[in-house]
């Protein structure tokens, strides 16, 4: 399987500190990829790196070959790379509807054939249809900010689906969402994966969600990696277990 | 866009075509002043309200757009032409402006754009050979647009309405494209917009361009409606005069400037029944109706129809296992 994105050898420090330090992996087509770690183990700032939020200190950045290191995040965005971010964010004053058709509209035309274009860029029906599939129908016209946060969450992993990306990156899906949405959420991203056969990457806490979702887990921890295997083995991988020791690894 | 809307913006319309035949020149005078600076005001609105860009110069392009349109015109260059190139001045001029926004935000930005009109005030005043300093420019002409003359009161009003009229018209297209979701979600969340493909910065470029050149076309009708400009017009008092108007009126909505220049314009001669007190008490007003709706008029209106609509038809209870939230 070819790889949709390569990391090679990827340095960020702020200060002092190194958030990641040489990290290098890849990301092979249609996978689910969960990555794991201690709090302030360099996940986050991982992602910010790949997706131009963040510049690096050194190494490269590959989508589907193309070195993506040093552009913006818009341009890797129209590269076919979509995120969802740790904190929730949509955007509270515009329409469950609107949120949808903003995160598809940019990948359409030009920016100045969408003045004259129309005002939902095309985009009506694809966004209709993404709403039934995320269960947000009944709440199509409603402002974002009024839905409740497990909805909002849905909302923001459907934002993330709407250009129909190659490659998705999920910051924290599953933080702060109750359990019945959980399973929905998880059971969403499941059959876009399957019907769309999409790749992901999976950054979360939660580890029955990861064990549940992911094909293969990578672990970090103070910015190096340490395993890199199929969910069950990193259970098991005792450099692992240490690094979680006191988070509640061993009895996940 | 609901009925009752329909039925206001078609009342309002024809107050405004038949209100001049009832008014003596000083109130068509009034209501001109209020059709020019609701132009300026809807280009700060879309800056302010739907970009989310603070900026405290939309006075200092009312400037330029007078100052480009009278020295064009005294010049030699025909109306029309003095107009569109007032209006392309501040739309480049805008631009450049617009960098600052790039780097800094909020109240940040209102500094810096506030440098920028008391830069904007000092060119006026000094550079006495293009702009006649303190002296100001005098006797500048209503323009005659095939044939018809704008000369008198009553015909210059309506030809600002008619400019007002496009002007919204085009304004109102452009907020209801794709352009006028990516400027919300420019000012509700710059990050996650660039993370979805937003160009932000050409979003935000453009937020201040078109703004200012709204403000300029505002100025380019502002020189032959009062005849004579001078530098003290355009200081700061205007510009925060303008933000006045797009906060009381409402800002981010689409008719919020139209009310909030008219209160801006139209209450201070109102309050003149109190002679000597007049300003106080107009300022007294605005304090109040800050603080009892802080979001504009227009604000204060949405949440009342809200507010009777669920009262008529309450919202169905929680679903999909959201019952006891998270």
């Amino acid at each position: 399987m070819s790889a949709v994105l390569q990391v090679s050898d990827l340095r960020k420090s702020f200060g002092g500190i190194t958030a990641v330090d040489g990290v290098s992996f890849e990301v092979r087509d249609g996978e689910i990829l969960g990555i794991i770690g201690p709090n302030g183990s360099g996940k986050s700032t991982l992602f910010n790196c790949v997706l131009g939020q963040l510049s690096p200190n050194s190494g490269e950045v590959r989508v589907d070959g193309k070195v993506t290191t040093g552009m913006r995040p818009c341009d890797i965005n129209r590269l076919g790379v979509s995120r969802t971010f740790q904190l929730l964010q949509v955007f509270p004053q515009l329409s469950v509807r609107d949120n949808l058709i903003l995160a598809g509209q940019e990948h359409q035309g030009s920016m100045y054939s969408r003045l004259i274009g129309r005002a939902d860029a095309g985009l009506g029906d694809a966004a209709d249809q993404m709403i039934e599939f995320f269960r947000l129908s009944h709440l199509s016209g409603e402002q974002a900010g009024s839905l409740s946060y497990g909805q909002q969450k849905l909302l923001d992993a459907a934002m993330a689906f709407m250009a129909g990306p190659r490659l998705v990156l999920l910051d924290e899906p599953a933080g702060g969402v109750n359990l019945t949405m959980l399973g929905l959420l998880r059971e969403r991203l499941q059959a876009y994966h399957a019907e769309h056969k999409a790749t992901f990457v999976v950054i979360e806490h939660q580890m029955e969600f990861v064990m549940a979702l992911c094909t293969r887990v990578l672990v970090l921890a103070e910015g190096r990696l340490i395993a890199d295997g199929m969910p069950a083995d990193i259970r098991r991988n005792p450099a692992v277990i240490a690094a979680y020791l006191g988070h509640g690894m061993a009895n996940a | 866009m609901n009925r009752l809307g329909a039925v206001l913006i078609v009342i309002v319309a024809l107050c405004a075509v038949g209100l001049p035949f009832f008014l003596k020149p000083f109130g068509v005078y009034l209501i001109s002043m209020w059709v020019v600076l609701t132009i300026a005001a809807i280009g700060l609105n879309l800056t302010l309200g739907y970009a989310g860009q603070v900026s405290l110069a939309q006075g200092a392009f009312v400037g330029i757009g007078a100052y480009a349109a009278a020295l064009l015109m005294q010049a030699g260059w025909p109306y029309p032409a003095a107009f569109v190139s007032a209006g392309l001045l501040c739309f480049a001029v805008g631009w450049i402006l617009g960098y600052p926004a790039l780097r800094v935000q909020h109240h940040y930005l209102a500094f810096v754009t506030l440098a920028f009109t008391t830069l904007v005030f000092l060119v006026l005043r000094n550079e006495e050979w293009l702009t006649h300093g303190i002296y100001g420019i005098g006797s500048i002409a209503r323009p005659t647009l095939f044939g018809w003359s704008t000369n008198n009161p009553r015909a210059f009003y309506f030809f600002s309405l008619g400019m007002l009229t496009l002007l919204a018209a085009g304004t109102w297209w452009m907020l209801r494209s794709p352009w006028g979701r990516a400027f919300v979600a420019l000012r509700e969340n710059s990050v996650r917009a660039l993370s979805l493909g937003l160009d932000t910065r050409r979003y935000t470029l453009m937020a201040f361009a078109i703004g200012s050149m709204l403000g300029g076309l505002s100025g380019a009708l502002y020189a032959p409606l009062v005849q004579f400009i001078e530098p003290n017009s355009f200081a700061l008092g205007l510009s925060f005069n303008l933000l006045l108007m797009v906060i009381v009126g409402g800002s981010g909505k689409f008719f919020g400037p139209f009310l909030g220049a008219l209160i801006a314009v139209l209450l201070p001669e109102w309050m003149r029944i109190a002679e000597g007190y007049y300003l106080i008490t107009y300022a007294a007003l605005i304090m109040v109706m800050m603080a009892f709706c802080p979001y504009g008029v227009l604000g204060m209106v949405e949440r009342a129809l809200k507010a009777a609509a669920v009262r008529r038809d309450p919202p169905m209870p929680a679903v999909h296992g959201e019952a006891t939230g998270s």
